[in-house]
């Protein structure tokens, strides 16, 4: 499979007692943008910090890219899948301005020219040169939410995880940035592996998604199947009901 | 019933952050009155809908300023009432289910001794009845495991286990009103309808009033009875709950138009278009 491919086979991840992935195991093709839907505690965040390993333990097959993941990645592969946490407030650092916060990871990868490519990596997420100088606590939610998706971007990665990236923050402001994304995706070519327990926020973004329950994956589907025929497992159908029950009362 | 006074009366409610350079006005003439019922407060982060609560509770932070034209709780006047007095409302008759549960629990306590502790000050309870008041609590809110969540700190619990824990703690001195601050957002569909379905109990079995303090406008359209769409710390609309979709209020459309749903794909979301003379007038 080509670049910013992921294949999953049979994973498995156990924290001491606690098996918390069940033979896992879906593929997302290059440019694809594929859902992980699940209850908190389901496993979806588990999976996105095995693919960015930052989950050194586990078992079965990992390959992006084509290439099996190892236990201990290198530095070049932490350069090709960057990661979106679900809370702008928390992922940070409160005492960096957002030149520090953006450097950072061009210092760490050795990379040239950080000037330009933090002007570039703000342009693309729409907050002008203004903000560069200042400190997160002075942004918004929906601003730094774009700060931390443009310290994903300035390494120029092939798959971007998103951690819930929308849920954090006001309906008007979960509409801009899935804008955004939606854009960078089509103009930078970017895998994106989406996790939300919304399924609208899913399906708005995604072609395929994948349903988790308890450690395992109970359905994977095409959105289109599931918006005309619904879901296989009575928890996709409750999930979907519950979008339905949503959107019904705003008909 | 006629003859009551309604739980709350707000006239004209302003709440105002005096700074060095500026004064920030975060709730600008806010009235409204509430009855045994679901009332939701609408509207994005920084619209005031939570200084509003917290006025109602006398926890506006320094240097907030509260004033209003009335402020009533079951007809008596809160504006006048000496602090202490305030303070023995608070929680026993009007109680408050704040937002972001990481910030508002104790850290170093364990979760179930804060929720006991609690009925133990509002109820002057001893030790162990407070200890199995706690547990059911924590049972009627739906923690599988009571016993061991009981001994948990803030940081071993999860966001919406967190929630549902500052939900039962709020609602262990069985309050009369209850203002809750986004008390869903952060659980699954699932206990979220679970959730609901404990806060609509205690206002028809109980009589409660509930103040469903929410940006999801779909969920409160669905749950509440009556909604109020503030925008800037003022009512930009206030309207039947059923009725939401159906707002006239270019806010109230601009917010329902930039959700994403499942059923009508479009390419590109709408994004919502201020307007600043939302703020002028009304």
């Amino acid at each position: 499979m080509g670049p910013g491919s992921i294949i999953v086979r049979n994973l498995n991840v156990r924290f001491g007692e606690a098996h918390v992935l069940k033979d896992v195991s879906f593929m997302v093709g290059s440019g694809e943008s594929f859902g992980l839907v699940g209850e908190s505690g389901s496993g979806k965040s588990t999976v996105l910090r095995v693919l960015s390993g930052l989950n050194r333990n586990w078992d079965g097959v990992v390959e992006i890219d084509g290439n099996p993941l190892p236990q201990r990645p290198d530095k070049a592969f932490f350069r090709s899948v960057q990661m979106v946490f679900q809370d702008p407030f928390a992922s940070l650092h409160p005492r960096m301005t957002i030149d520090a916060i953006l450097a950072e990871p061009l210092a760490i990868h050795g990379l040239d020219q950080p000037d330009r490519r933090i002007e570039r990596a703000l342009a693309e997420v729409g907050l002008d040169g203004g903000f560069r100088f200042r400190f997160p606590h002075q942004l918004s939610g929906g601003q730094r939410q774009r700060v931390a998706i443009a310290r994903a971007l300035i390494l120029e990665p092939r798959i971007l995880l998103l951690d819930e990236p929308t849920s954090a923050l006001d309906v008007s402001i979960q509409a801009e940035v899935l804008n955004l994304l939606q854009d960078l995706k089509l103009r930078l070519g970017l895998t994106m592996l989406l996790v939300s327990h919304n399924l609208a926020v899913v399906g708005h973004m995604c072609s395929r998604v994948a349903v988790m329950k308890l450690g395992r994956i109970v359905e994977e589907a095409d959105i289109e199947s599931l918006r005309k025929q619904g879901g296989q497992d009575a928890y996709t159908q409750e999930l979907i009901a519950a979008s339905r029950r949503v959107a019904l009362a705003s008909a | 019933m006629t003859e009551e006074p309604p739980l709350v009366e707000v006239s004209n409610l302003r709440v105002r952050f005096h700074t060095p350079t500026r004064i920030v006005e975060a709730v600008r003439g806010l009235s409204f009155s509430l009855g045994r019922e679901k009332l939701a407060i609408v509207g994005e982060s920084g619209s005031g809908k939570s200084m509003t609560g917290r006025a109602l509770l006398d926890l506006v932070p320094w240097p907030g300023e509260v004033q209003a034209d009335a402020m009533r709780f079951k007809g008596q006047d809160l504006i006048g009432m000496s602090g202490e007095a305030r303070r023995r409302l608070r929680g026993r008759h009007l109680s408050m289910v704040m937002q972001d549960p990481k910030f508002s629990l104790n850290p170093v306590m364990s979760v179930g001794r804060q929720i006991a502790e609690a009925y133990q000050l509002h109820r002057r309870a001893g030790k162990s009845e407070a200890r199995d008041r706690a547990l059911a609590m924590l049972e009627d809110v739906l923690i599988r495991e009571p016993a061991r969540v009981f001994d948990l700190y803030p940081h071993e619990v999860s966001g919406g286990m967190g929630q549902r824990v500052m939900i039962a703690m709020m609602l262990i001195g069985e309050p009369d009103v209850l203002i809750a601050d986004e008390p869903t957002s952060a659980l699954d569909v699932t206990v979220q309808a679970q959730i609901l379905d404990i806060l609509e109990k205690l206002v028809t079995d109980r009589g409660m009033g509930l103040i469903f303090i929410s940006h999801d406008l779909p969920l409160v359209s669905a749950f509440c009875d009556r909604v109020i769409v503030m925008y800037g710390g003022r009512v930009m609309e206030s309207l039947p709950a059923r009725e939401l979709a159906k707002g006239q209020h270019a806010y109230t459309r601009g917010l329902l138009g930039c959700l994403p749903d499942l059923d009508r794909p479009v390419r590109r979301l709408a994004t919502l278009q201020r307007d600043e003379s939302w703020l002028r007038g009304g």
